[in-house]
């Protein structure tokens, strides 16, 4: 940014005079509906739902990180939720150990997740495609193995800071400017915006053209001068600070951690809700954060049991995988489109839903810079 | 450190735990050289038999071994739908997400598991547990050990046979080779990709059986041991049979021999993970990995 500004260019991302319509309408709506979080929400929600939004928003987080990393460079990683828990102890532990600010925790958790996530992610990253993601998959499950011995910190004293006699302690301090739960919440969505706010200025610069060149063809980006191996590291290092990030928000939000609340199976349904959601869009993250936090809560409240879900988010990656690639996000106008030209169609009584549908075809395609690559085809290298 | 004699029950373990890894770790490849498909549902599938199983034995009353083949027969069968509905649409795209979308069928699994057989503690023994087959020195050792070791052994080398000697292993081989390429020559693409994916099934409700007794029967566990089989297949470079069937054995004994240590004894799940690793990230010094397929995203 001071590079541009150096040379008196705005970056490419804030052009502001070249706002075109739907842009304005977006940034309207999405500052009213975080006015409306902020301001309006918590004084509507009881502390249960207040815990459940306050999930939606750090699992948004979450999913941003993976999505990123899948739908900008088209890396997968089984292992986020793993890289989560590693935030959320690297959070845990600072806090107990020092009086350090929580902002400063949550960078510092950030940082720390960061730089284990891309030790991890430099050798692999020699791999490619399938075996980067059973690599992730072995290092979840590893990572759980150590967690499951080690424990989260829980205020004792020695390096681990766990020990079965300090349950009674006080869980993990809160920032002092939101110590109750609405405080909190608001808090979390505040640093969930910057987050997103992160992703979306990597996007539209530098980094967002070389992984969308990587995206489509290493071979070629090599070609055009793309330096393949930091882009990709870089990708993996933004997500991991993300998780941390989010990692230490959690942190907070539960005050208490538990293995138990970091189940391997998690990874997986991770991966499926981010791909149902949608990987192409930012929005696909926060839907993503809603299925797989808001929906559980919802579930239980009707009595259901939630092991529906899981059977849900498994046909949801099959059919995300096979028929709509780009997730919810741009299914659902999508059909609502067809649904709409159909009923036009209908109420018109001229050739029926049939050729309404046909004809909403093609503004189907999610607008832009946010359309998915071509479906790759074998042997169209 | 303890001494030789403490360890010598858990090599037992660990060789027949290692047997059911190469089982599992054969029917994966042999699944993914004839489709490009890494069944990461592998372990959901032979859980699922499994529970399905012990429901027949010990709320319907069932003799054993029908219902045993019946855990078998489960496994076959939902594999096989699977690969038949869902193979061709995927056949084109890359192997990350043919991989990926069998983790959709594994949540389906491990949803309805969870749903119908709530996290309650379960055990399925295998008539086989109970008798004594023999004694190795002052070790005893079940029979189910033995058939775990036996199967594991016996099943990788007549799939090699098989691939190497019949006219549908070499169709299998060259699928292994080029889809659109055989597909020209006349093989019945489709026809030898059933067969696979249901000699896969076959396998995954056979190491469910095994794993249900060997390790227990718990769904999201067994789910989750496929990791550990699918090291044994990393080893192998998702490729070669027989040393999928050595690094099986190396994973299962390496696991159990680190039990009776103290200082790593917590750790000792984690071999499968650390050796693979390893063992990828040293085969790939000079990137001799096979990549993905042009167009990695998805």
């Amino acid at each position: 940014m001071s590079a541009a500004g150096a040379h008196g260019v705005a970056p490419s991302w804030w052009s502001p005079g070249r706002l075109d319509q739907r842009t304005r309408i977006q940034l309207v709506v999405i500052a009213a509906l975080l006015a409306f979080t902020l301001f309006a929400l918590p004084a509507r929600m009881s502390a249960y739902w207040t815990d459940v939004a306050t999930a939606v928003a750090i699992f948004s987080v979450v999913s941003l990180g993976l999505a990123t990393l899948m739908g900008r460079v088209g890396l997968v990683s089984l292992g986020q939720i793993s890289v989560l828990a590693l935030g959320a102890w690297v959070a845990a532990r600072l806090a107990f150990a020092t009086s350090l600010p929580f902002p400063v925790v949550l960078i510092a958790a950030g940082l720390i997740t960061m730089v284990l996530g891309t030790l991890v992610g430099l050798p692999a990253l020699r791999l490619s495609g399938l075996y980067l993601a059973l690599i992730t998959l072995m290092l979840a499950g590893a990572i759980g193995v150590v967690l499951a011995s080690t424990d989260f910190p829980n205020g004792a004293g020695g390096f681990l800071g766990h020990s079965e006699s300090s349950f009674g302690n006080p869980g993990v301090r809160r920032p002092s400017i939101a110590t109750s739960d609405s405080a909190y919440f608001r808090y979390t969505i505040v640093v969930s915006a910057l987050m997103f706010l992160l992703a979306l200025v990597h996007v539209r610069a530098k980094p967002g053209r070389a992984w969308a060149a990587i995206r489509q063809s290493e071979p070629a980006a090599l070609a055009a001068g793309v330096n393949i191996t930091l882009y990709k590291i870089w990708a993996f290092a933004l997500a991991s600070f993300m998780t941390g990030v989010a990692g230490g928000l959690l942190a907070g939000s539960v005050g208490h951690l538990f293995t138990t609340q970091f189940p391997t199976s998690q990874n997986i349904v991770l991966l499926a809700v981010v791909l149902m959601g949608g990987i192409y869009s930012l929005w696909g993250a926060v839907v993503a954060g809603m299925l797989i936090k808001l929906l559980p809560a919802l579930l239980d409240n009707w009595g259901l049991p939630a092991d529906l879900l899981t059977i849900l988010f498994g046909v949801g990656v099959l059919q995300v995988l096979t028929t709509a690639p780009a997730g919810l996000v741009a299914q659902v106008p999508r059909d609502l489109g067809r649904l709409g030209s159909a009923l036009a169609g209908l109420v018109r009584g001229g050739r029926g839903p049939e050729h309404g549908a046909a004809t909403s075809e093609e503004p189907a395609a999610p607008a832009g810079r946010e359309r998915p690559p071509p479906v790759s085809q074998r042997g169209a290298e | 450190m303890p001494s030789w004699d403490e360890f010598q029950p858990f090599i037992v373990t660990g060789l027949a735990l290692g047997g059911v890894y190469a089982l599992s770790g054969v029917g994966m490849v042999v699944l993914y050289q004839t489709t490009g498909v890494l069944n990461l549902a592998f372990g959901a599938v032979g859980a699922m038999g499994a529970l399905i199983s012990w429901q027949l034995i010990n709320e319907a009353g069932w003799p054993d071994w029908p219902a045993y083949l019946v855990c078998i027969g489960f496994g076959a069968v939902v594999t096989l739908v699977y690969g038949v509905v869902f193979g061709p649409p995927l056949a084109g795209r890359d192997p990350l997400i043919k991989a990926t979308a069998t983790l959709g069928l594994a949540l389906i699994l491990l949803g309805a598991m969870s749903w119908i057989w709530s996290d309650k503690a379960r055990s399925l023994d295998l008539p086989t547990t109970q008798e004594e087959a023999f004694e190795v020195g002052t070790i005893f050792v079940n029979w189910t050990q033995v058939i775990a070791l036996a199967l594991g052994v016996v099943v990788t080398a007549w799939t090699t046979a098989f691939l190497r000697f019949t006219k549908l292993g070499a169709a299998m081989r060259a699928l292994a080779t080029d889809r659109e390429i055989t597909a020209t020559l006349g093989v019945p693409v489709r026809r030898v990709e059933a067969s696979a994916w249901l000699v896969s099934g076959l396998l995954s409700g056979v190491s469910g059986l095994l794993l249900s007794n060997l390790v227990g029967l718990d769904a999201t566990t067994l789910t989750f041991l496929v990791i550990s089989s699918l090291a044994a297949a990393l080893i192998a470079r998702l490729r070669s049979l027989g040393v999928t069937l050595l690094a099986g054995l190396a994973v299962g004994v390496v696991n159990a021999l680190a039990t009776p240590i103290n200082s790593i004894s917590e750790y000792r799940d984690m071999a499968p993970f650390v050796l693979a690793t390893i063992a990828l990230l040293w085969l790939s010094r000079r990137r001799e990995i096979s990549f993905a397929r042009a167009g990695g995203s998805l």
